[in-house]
């Protein structure tokens, strides 16, 4: 598992793909950061770091869709599985790996915060709580982005399906709010990730949402690796 | 060593491999022989712990793959038919990498030099794998398999895509290490699997059609064991002298060869060696012998044979006649390339072979 995680986090830092991904993240950060908190002299730091959240999810299929997806097309997953690791370790190496590249994005992410706190006092409470909420969905996503990718040898299509399924999540709660049957309303939001995340960006630490996404994260990366054993039986 | 028992593998409706069973004793290099899509690669994929099959046993060294995947995978080297290569990494990272994923616990640097000083990439270990050319790049591979030192190797055409000279050496390599390896090895090029392994199992539509010694395989499933003989005299004195020899069942003239030369062939009663008495009997006539030769089968006829039969036994079966025909079409269309090819190989082959032996010599 080690020199899996290992191998794919030098793999991305390595091409452009990684280096890519977490500058055009800090970008768009420091852009919408500027044009509110600057331009707009608004104080109000969670909706800044919400907008910013919402960006990553744009970024997480284009790092995820490769992870999995390539081995495949390049044959390289014959090295992996006829290796004496277990497919379980694979996929943790992989999804290590992603989570990795969107760690390091989100953590500099953190740095108009700190540049902020020269000057003035940012609510660190509600900028932590925004980080670790942002750790624990970004998470979450990239298990989900690892699988699909695993489900296809194409690039392209594990992209764009992670970023469907992403943007469905995100507007899950507009779907719970519309439907008119309460026990179908009541299990859809209970999928809701945004409810969970929102406690997060409020500055509060909820342990059953940080069970929840780990969760997921877990389920995913489980799958991931039943749909590696899977082909071994196609 | 490695055991391979009653092994089937369907993809959906399509019988890959069709009860397959042998055995490979420690220490001997087999080839694998069998038409495109024969099954060569499935069988080694699960062998290889890569694909399942869907029933039939896979032993190696006592230990099943499917009760200790892990265990077994450390006694396996494996190149696959495309070199499972990182292509955006050095060879050096690479080599590394899979030093670490096989978990090997031998001194790290000092195994990987040695790997690379065997299959000769020590002057590209900096470069990026993908900017390498094929032959390198099968090397990679090659080096690869061999990482940790496992017992069994099992590559499959691993001398795709070099040039002659980088073949003889990976041959060469391949006979150094089948003196303590396990190796199996599958490849389209006869006279490579002749020069290299002591065994050949042939694999046709997915069925084991013939397995034995090298050497002797040809002979053994010859079915007709005649000499053919070119001899300068009259044809038809020639004929008949022959036809009345002892132990002779048959003569036919194949027609004039050459002004004056005619080419017979001689079929005698089994295990029956006629020719001493031929020598005698044309020298005594004065009728010079210009040629004589048995007409066991080539590996290349029997391999054609084999394969070909095979495919029409099946039709008769009815399966998939369509297919089938389609498939054994497809054989004899590309017999002769092969057959010329190997030709063309045989040649340079045992010349460098000559070469590097002096080579060892001096």
């Amino acid at each position: 598992m080690k020199a899996i995680c290992k191998r794919e986090i030098r793999s991305y830092f390595s091409s452009p793909i990684g280096y890519v991904c977490v500058a055009a993240l800090l970008a768009l950060y420091g852009y919408y950061y500027f044009m509110v908190m600057m331009m707009g002299s608004s104080s109000y730091i969670s909706s800044v770091y919400g907008v910013m959240f919402s960006f990553s999810m744009m970024i997480i299929p284009i790092i995820t869709m490769k992870s999995m997806s390539d081995d495949q097309k390049n044959k390289t997953d014959q090295a992996l599985l006829t290796a004496p690791v277990g497919v379980l370790s694979i996929a943790l190496g992989k999804f290590l790996a992603c989570f990795f590249v969107f760690f390091t994005a989100s953590t500099l992410g953190l740095l108009p915060a700190v540049a902020m706190s020269f000057f003035a006092s940012p609510a660190w409470g509600e900028v932590i709580g925004n980080y670790l909420g942002t750790l624990l969905y970004g998470g979450a996503m990239v298990a989900i982005g690892v699988f699909i990718s695993s489900l296809t040898v194409s690039q392209i299509i594990a992209a764009i399906g992670t970023f469907a399924v992403s943007v469905f999540l995100m507007y899950i709660d507009m779907l719970a709010s519309n439907l008119s049957n309460a026990a179908l309303s009541a299990m859809v939001e209970w999928i809701s990730f945004n409810n969970r995340y929102n406690t997060f960006t409020q500055g509060m630490f909820s342990i059953s949402a940080a069970v929840f996404f780990l969760s997921v994260m877990a389920v995913f990366v489980f799958l991931t690796a039943r749909r590696l054993e899977s082909r071994r039986w196609s | 060593m490695v055991e391979v028992k009653n092994l089937t593998k369907r993809y959906g409706g399509n019988l890959a491999l069709d009860d397959v069973s042998f055995t490979i004793e420690e220490g001997s290099i087999v080839g694998f022989l069998g038409p495109n899509g024969a099954g060569k690669s499935t069988t080694m994929n699960i062998i290889t712990g890569y694909l399942s099959a869907t029933s039939g046993e896979v032993s190696i060294s006592g230990k099943s793959i499917l009760d200790e995947p892990n265990e077994v995978k450390k006694l396996i080297g494996y190149l696959p038919e495309q070199p499972p290569l990182y292509k955006e990494m050095t060879v050096k990272e690479y080599l590394s990498f899979m030093y670490e994923l096989k978990k090997v616990k031998l001194p790290k640097e000092q195994h990987l030099g040695e790997i690379c000083r065997l299959v000769r990439i020590e002057d590209v270990t900096g470069r990026i794998i993908d900017n390498l050319s094929k032959g390198y790049k099968q090397r990679v591979g090659i080096a690869q398999a061999l990482i940790g030192n496992p017992p069994v190797l099992i590559l499959d055409e691993p001398t795709v895509g070099l040039d002659p000279k980088q073949i003889i050496e990976i041959r060469t390599l391949i006979k150094d290490l089948g003196q303590n390896h396990t190796v199996i090895l599958s490849s389209h090029i006869l006279p490579e699997v002749q020069a290299v392994c002591e065994r050949i199992i042939v694999i046709n539509n997915g069925r084991l059609v013939a397995d034995g010694a090298t050497d002797t395989l040809a002979h053994d499933l010859s079915q007709d064991h005649r000499l053919i003989l070119r001899a300068e005299g009259p044809e038809e004195e020639l004929l008949s002298a022959i036809s009345q020899m002892e132990h002779v069942k048959e003569a036919v003239s194949l027609g004039e060869k050459e002004p004056g030369v005619f080419e017979i062939s001689v079929e005698g009663e089994p295990d029956c060696d006629l020719r001493r008495d031929l020598f005698h009997l044309l020298s005594q006539k004065d009728w010079p012998l210009l040629a004589l030769k048995n007409s066991d089968l080539t590996l290349e006829d029997l391999f054609l044979q084999l394969t070909s039969s095979d495919a029409s036994h099946a039709a008769e079966d009815g399966e998939e006649p369509e297919a089938q025909e389609a498939e054994a079409a497809g054989e004899t269309e590309e017999a002769p390339e092969e057959s010329e090819a190997s030709e063309a190989e045989e040649d340079p082959e045992s010349d460098s072979e000559r070469k590097s032996e002096s080579e060892s010599d001096m």
